[in-house]
Protein backbone atom coordinates (compact mmCIF):
# COMPACT_ATOMS: atom_id res chain seq x y z
CA UNK A 1 0.00 0.00 0.00
CA UNK A 2 1.50 3.37 -1.02
CA UNK A 3 2.18 5.70 1.87
CA UNK A 4 0.50 9.07 1.76
CA UNK A 5 3.14 11.58 0.71
CA UNK A 6 3.35 14.85 2.54
CA UNK A 7 3.29 17.59 -0.08
CA UNK A 8 3.63 21.28 0.50
CA UNK A 9 0.32 22.88 1.29
CA UNK A 10 0.19 24.80 -1.96
CA UNK A 11 0.79 21.69 -4.07
CA UNK A 12 -1.79 19.66 -2.23
CA UNK A 13 -4.32 22.49 -2.45
CA UNK A 14 -3.59 22.80 -6.15
CA UNK A 15 -4.15 19.10 -6.80
CA UNK A 16 -7.36 19.16 -4.79
CA UNK A 17 -8.56 22.11 -6.83
CA UNK A 18 -7.81 20.17 -10.02
CA UNK A 19 -9.89 17.29 -8.69
CA UNK A 20 -12.77 19.60 -7.82
CA UNK A 21 -12.67 21.27 -11.22
CA UNK A 22 -12.77 17.89 -12.93
CA UNK A 23 -15.81 16.76 -10.92
CA UNK A 24 -17.67 20.03 -11.47
CA UNK A 25 -17.06 20.11 -15.22
CA UNK A 26 -18.05 16.48 -15.75
CA UNK A 27 -21.18 16.97 -13.65
CA UNK A 28 -22.10 20.11 -15.56
CA UNK A 29 -21.71 18.35 -18.90
CA UNK A 30 -23.80 15.36 -17.94
CA UNK A 31 -26.57 17.40 -16.24
CA UNK A 32 -26.94 19.87 -19.07
CA UNK A 33 -26.94 17.11 -21.67
CA UNK A 34 -29.64 15.09 -19.92
CA UNK A 35 -31.72 18.23 -19.36
CA UNK A 36 -31.54 19.06 -23.08
CA UNK A 37 -32.73 15.56 -23.94
CA UNK A 38 -35.62 15.90 -21.45
CA UNK A 39 -36.56 19.35 -22.72
CA UNK A 40 -36.76 18.02 -26.28
CA UNK A 41 -39.79 16.00 -25.27
CA UNK A 42 -42.96 17.73 -26.46
CA UNK A 43 -45.65 17.82 -23.79
CA UNK A 44 -49.32 18.14 -24.60
CA UNK A 45 -50.35 20.11 -21.54
CA UNK A 46 -48.49 23.35 -20.91
CA UNK A 47 -49.18 26.24 -18.55
CA UNK A 48 -48.49 28.82 -21.24
CA UNK A 49 -49.22 28.77 -24.91
CA UNK A 50 -47.32 26.44 -27.13
CA UNK A 51 -45.43 29.21 -28.84
CA UNK A 52 -44.27 30.63 -25.53
CA UNK A 53 -43.30 27.22 -24.25
CA UNK A 54 -41.41 26.58 -27.46
CA UNK A 55 -39.54 29.87 -27.11
CA UNK A 56 -38.70 29.11 -23.52
CA UNK A 57 -37.45 25.64 -24.37
CA UNK A 58 -35.40 27.07 -27.21
CA UNK A 59 -33.73 29.60 -24.92
CA UNK A 60 -33.14 26.97 -22.24
CA UNK A 61 -31.50 24.66 -24.76
CA UNK A 62 -29.25 27.47 -25.96
CA UNK A 63 -28.14 28.19 -22.43
CA UNK A 64 -27.54 24.51 -21.61
CA UNK A 65 -25.61 23.98 -24.84
CA UNK A 66 -23.44 26.97 -23.94
CA UNK A 67 -22.90 25.44 -20.52
CA UNK A 68 -21.75 22.19 -22.11
CA UNK A 69 -19.29 24.09 -24.30
CA UNK A 70 -18.06 26.09 -21.32
CA UNK A 71 -17.54 22.91 -19.33
CA UNK A 72 -15.62 21.41 -22.26
CA UNK A 73 -13.38 24.45 -22.48
CA UNK A 74 -12.80 24.34 -18.75
CA UNK A 75 -11.75 20.69 -19.09
CA UNK A 76 -9.28 21.65 -21.82
CA UNK A 77 -7.81 24.29 -19.53
CA UNK A 78 -7.56 21.69 -16.78
CA UNK A 79 -5.68 19.32 -19.09
CA UNK A 80 -3.32 22.14 -20.00
CA UNK A 81 -2.67 22.88 -16.32
CA UNK A 82 -2.06 19.20 -15.66
CA UNK A 83 0.47 19.07 -18.50
CA UNK A 84 2.29 22.05 -17.07
CA UNK A 85 2.26 20.57 -13.58
CA UNK A 86 3.56 17.28 -14.93
CA UNK A 87 6.43 18.92 -16.78
CA UNK A 88 7.47 21.04 -13.83
CA UNK A 89 6.90 18.70 -10.91
CA UNK A 90 7.16 15.13 -12.12
CA UNK A 91 10.13 13.79 -10.19
CA UNK A 92 11.19 10.96 -12.56
CA UNK A 93 11.10 13.46 -15.44
CA UNK A 94 13.33 15.86 -13.52
CA UNK A 95 15.81 13.03 -12.91
CA UNK A 96 15.71 12.08 -16.57
CA UNK A 97 16.75 15.58 -17.66
CA UNK A 98 20.29 15.09 -16.32
CA UNK A 99 20.61 11.73 -18.02
CA UNK A 100 19.33 13.23 -21.25
CA UNK A 101 21.88 16.04 -20.97
CA UNK A 102 24.71 13.55 -20.52
CA UNK A 103 23.60 11.46 -23.47
CA UNK A 104 23.32 14.47 -25.76
CA UNK A 105 26.76 15.74 -24.71
CA UNK A 106 28.28 12.31 -25.29
CA UNK A 107 26.74 12.18 -28.76
CA UNK A 108 28.02 15.65 -29.57
CA UNK A 109 31.56 14.80 -28.42
CA UNK A 110 31.54 11.63 -30.48
CA UNK A 111 30.40 13.53 -33.57
CA UNK A 112 33.14 16.12 -33.11
CA UNK A 113 35.77 13.47 -32.50
CA UNK A 114 34.84 11.62 -35.68
CA UNK A 115 34.73 14.87 -37.65
CA UNK A 116 38.23 15.75 -36.44
CA UNK A 117 39.55 12.35 -37.50
CA UNK A 118 37.76 12.75 -40.84
CA UNK A 119 39.28 16.18 -41.30
CA UNK A 120 42.80 14.84 -40.76
CA UNK A 121 42.23 11.99 -43.19
CA UNK A 122 40.64 14.21 -45.84
CA UNK A 123 43.43 16.82 -45.63
CA UNK A 124 46.00 14.11 -46.40
CA UNK A 125 43.95 12.79 -49.33
CA UNK A 126 43.20 16.30 -50.56
CA UNK A 127 46.90 17.15 -50.67
CA UNK A 128 47.54 14.14 -52.88
CA UNK A 129 44.53 14.93 -55.05
CA UNK A 130 45.67 18.52 -55.52
CA UNK A 131 49.14 17.41 -56.55
CA UNK A 132 47.71 14.98 -59.06
CA UNK A 133 45.23 17.53 -60.39
CA UNK A 134 47.62 20.45 -60.82
CA UNK A 135 50.45 18.36 -62.20
CA UNK A 136 48.20 16.77 -64.81
CA UNK A 137 46.44 19.86 -66.10
CA UNK A 138 48.96 22.63 -65.39
CA UNK A 139 50.45 22.37 -68.88
CA UNK A 140 47.06 23.05 -70.46
CA UNK A 141 46.40 26.20 -68.51
CA UNK A 142 47.84 29.67 -69.26
CA UNK A 143 50.61 31.09 -67.14
CA UNK A 144 48.48 33.89 -65.70
CA UNK A 145 45.68 31.50 -64.83
CA UNK A 146 47.68 29.52 -62.31
CA UNK A 147 46.42 28.81 -58.82
CA UNK A 148 47.90 30.88 -56.06
CA UNK A 149 49.94 28.01 -54.67
CA UNK A 150 51.35 27.17 -58.13
CA UNK A 151 52.30 30.80 -58.76
CA UNK A 152 53.94 30.92 -55.38
CA UNK A 153 55.96 27.78 -56.04
CA UNK A 154 57.07 28.96 -59.50
CA UNK A 155 58.20 32.32 -58.25
CA UNK A 156 59.93 30.71 -55.37
CA UNK A 157 61.96 28.59 -57.81
CA UNK A 158 62.70 31.50 -60.20
CA UNK A 159 63.74 34.20 -57.73
CA UNK A 160 67.02 34.37 -55.73
CA UNK A 161 66.96 32.81 -52.26
CA UNK A 162 68.45 36.04 -50.80
CA UNK A 163 65.20 37.94 -51.53
CA UNK A 164 63.45 35.78 -48.91
CA UNK A 165 59.78 36.61 -48.41
CA UNK A 166 59.84 39.86 -50.41
CA UNK A 167 59.63 38.12 -53.78
CA UNK A 168 56.40 36.23 -53.14
CA UNK A 169 54.91 39.39 -51.71
CA UNK A 170 55.97 41.40 -54.76
CA UNK A 171 54.67 38.66 -57.03
CA UNK A 172 51.35 38.62 -55.22
CA UNK A 173 51.17 42.39 -55.41
CA UNK A 174 51.98 42.67 -59.15
CA UNK A 175 49.02 40.75 -60.52
CA UNK A 176 46.72 42.56 -58.14
CA UNK A 177 48.21 45.95 -58.99
CA UNK A 178 47.03 45.53 -62.59
CA UNK A 179 43.35 45.29 -61.77
CA UNK A 180 43.69 48.09 -59.23
CA UNK A 181 45.34 50.35 -61.79
CA UNK A 182 42.62 49.58 -64.29
CA UNK A 183 39.97 50.23 -61.66
CA UNK A 184 41.47 53.52 -60.49
CA UNK A 185 41.15 55.40 -63.84
CA UNK A 186 37.62 54.03 -64.19
CA UNK A 187 36.83 55.35 -60.75
CA UNK A 188 38.33 58.74 -61.63
CA UNK A 189 36.28 58.79 -64.82
CA UNK A 190 33.20 57.94 -62.83
CA UNK A 191 33.90 60.52 -60.19
CA UNK A 192 34.89 63.17 -62.72
CA UNK A 193 31.46 64.21 -63.87
CA UNK A 194 30.15 63.98 -60.33
CA UNK A 195 31.54 67.18 -58.85
CA UNK A 196 30.86 69.09 -62.07
CA UNK A 197 27.26 67.95 -61.96
CA UNK A 198 26.92 69.05 -58.39
CA UNK A 199 28.52 72.31 -59.24
CA UNK B 1 15.99 7.55 -20.97
CA UNK B 2 13.19 5.16 -20.04
CA UNK B 3 11.83 7.65 -17.53
CA UNK B 4 11.92 10.33 -20.21
CA UNK B 5 9.80 8.20 -22.50
CA UNK B 6 7.45 7.43 -19.62
CA UNK B 7 6.93 11.14 -19.05
CA UNK B 8 6.36 11.62 -22.77
CA UNK B 9 3.80 8.84 -22.67
CA UNK B 10 1.91 10.68 -19.95
CA UNK B 11 1.95 13.84 -22.04
CA UNK B 12 0.69 11.86 -25.04
CA UNK B 13 -2.09 10.43 -22.86
CA UNK B 14 -3.11 13.96 -21.88
CA UNK B 15 -3.15 14.97 -25.53
CA UNK B 16 -5.41 11.99 -26.30
CA UNK B 17 -7.74 13.17 -23.52
CA UNK B 18 -7.87 16.59 -25.16
CA UNK B 19 -8.88 15.01 -28.46
CA UNK B 20 -11.50 12.95 -26.69
CA UNK B 21 -13.00 16.08 -25.10
CA UNK B 22 -13.36 17.51 -28.60
CA UNK B 23 -15.06 14.28 -29.70
CA UNK B 24 -17.42 14.53 -26.68
CA UNK B 25 -18.58 17.97 -27.76
CA UNK B 26 -19.00 16.76 -31.31
CA UNK B 27 -21.14 13.81 -30.14
CA UNK B 28 -23.31 16.15 -28.07
CA UNK B 29 -23.75 18.41 -31.09
CA UNK B 30 -24.73 15.48 -33.30
CA UNK B 31 -27.32 14.29 -30.77
CA UNK B 32 -28.91 17.74 -30.49
CA UNK B 33 -28.89 18.13 -34.27
CA UNK B 34 -30.60 14.78 -34.66
CA UNK B 35 -33.23 15.75 -32.08
CA UNK B 36 -34.01 18.92 -34.01
CA UNK B 37 -35.06 16.95 -37.10
CA UNK B 38 -38.67 16.01 -37.72
CA UNK B 39 -37.82 12.39 -38.43
CA UNK B 40 -35.15 11.31 -36.00
CA UNK B 41 -32.90 8.36 -36.63
CA UNK B 42 -33.27 6.59 -33.30
CA UNK B 43 -30.41 4.22 -33.81
CA UNK B 44 -28.00 7.02 -34.56
CA UNK B 45 -29.36 8.96 -31.61
CA UNK B 46 -28.85 6.06 -29.22
CA UNK B 47 -25.42 5.33 -30.57
CA UNK B 48 -24.25 8.93 -30.23
CA UNK B 49 -25.75 9.30 -26.77
CA UNK B 50 -24.05 6.11 -25.55
CA UNK B 51 -20.77 7.28 -27.09
CA UNK B 52 -21.12 10.62 -25.32
CA UNK B 53 -21.70 9.01 -21.94
CA UNK B 54 -18.88 6.50 -22.38
CA UNK B 55 -16.42 9.19 -23.47
CA UNK B 56 -17.31 11.43 -20.53
CA UNK B 57 -16.77 8.59 -18.08
CA UNK B 58 -13.52 7.61 -19.75
CA UNK B 59 -12.20 11.19 -19.62
CA UNK B 60 -13.14 11.43 -15.95
CA UNK B 61 -11.38 8.17 -15.13
CA UNK B 62 -8.22 9.10 -17.04
CA UNK B 63 -7.94 12.56 -15.55
CA UNK B 64 -8.54 11.20 -12.04
CA UNK B 65 -5.73 8.70 -12.59
CA UNK B 66 -3.39 11.47 -13.77
CA UNK B 67 -4.20 13.61 -10.74
CA UNK B 68 -3.66 10.60 -8.46
CA UNK B 69 -0.27 9.93 -10.07
CA UNK B 70 0.75 13.56 -9.66
CA UNK B 71 -0.24 13.44 -6.01
CA UNK B 72 2.20 10.56 -5.57
CA UNK B 73 5.19 11.80 -7.54
CA UNK B 74 5.05 15.58 -7.33
CA UNK B 75 8.20 17.22 -6.00
CA UNK B 76 8.29 20.01 -3.46
CA UNK B 77 9.90 22.63 -5.67
CA UNK B 78 9.48 23.05 -9.41
CA UNK B 79 12.70 22.09 -11.15
CA UNK B 80 14.93 24.59 -12.94
CA UNK B 81 16.97 22.22 -15.10
CA UNK B 82 16.89 22.28 -18.83
CA UNK B 83 18.25 20.14 -21.60
CA UNK B 84 17.89 22.89 -24.20
CA UNK B 85 21.56 23.91 -24.42
CA UNK B 86 22.88 20.36 -24.76
CA UNK B 87 20.16 19.57 -27.30
CA UNK B 88 21.11 22.64 -29.35
CA UNK B 89 24.81 21.70 -29.23
CA UNK B 90 23.99 18.17 -30.35
CA UNK B 91 21.83 19.49 -33.20
CA UNK B 92 24.69 21.71 -34.35
CA UNK B 93 27.10 18.75 -34.24
CA UNK B 94 24.71 16.72 -36.38
CA UNK B 95 24.40 19.63 -38.80
CA UNK B 96 28.21 19.74 -39.05
CA UNK B 97 28.24 16.03 -39.87
CA UNK B 98 25.60 16.53 -42.58
CA UNK B 99 27.55 19.41 -44.06
CA UNK B 100 30.78 17.37 -44.09
CA UNK B 101 28.91 14.54 -45.81
CA UNK B 102 27.58 16.97 -48.43
CA UNK B 103 31.02 18.37 -49.18
CA UNK B 104 32.56 14.90 -49.38
CA UNK B 105 29.93 13.85 -51.88
CA UNK B 106 30.79 16.95 -53.96
CA UNK B 107 34.48 16.01 -53.91
CA UNK B 108 33.66 12.43 -54.88
CA UNK B 109 31.50 13.67 -57.74
CA UNK B 110 34.31 15.95 -58.94
CA UNK B 111 36.82 13.10 -58.83
CA UNK B 112 34.48 10.88 -60.84
CA UNK B 113 34.04 13.61 -63.46
CA UNK B 114 37.80 14.05 -63.72
CA UNK B 115 38.25 10.32 -64.18
CA UNK B 116 35.60 10.22 -66.90
CA UNK B 117 37.28 13.11 -68.72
Amino acid sequence: MAQKRVLPQSKETLLQSYHKRLKDDIKSMMDNFTKIIKTAKIEDETQVSRATQGKQDNYEMHVRASNIVRAGESLMKLVSDLKQFLILNDFPLVKAIDQHNQQLRALQEECDRKLTALRDQVSIDLYQLEEAYYSSSSSLREANNLSLCEAYWRLDLDTDAADGLAAPLRASLEPSAGPLQSAAPAHSHASGPGPTEHA
Amino acid sequence: MATYSLANERLRALEDIEREIGAILQNAGTVILELSKEKTNERLLDRQAVAFTASVQHVEAELSAQIRYLTQVATGQPHEGSSYSSRKDCQMALKRVDYARLKLSDVARTCEQMLEN
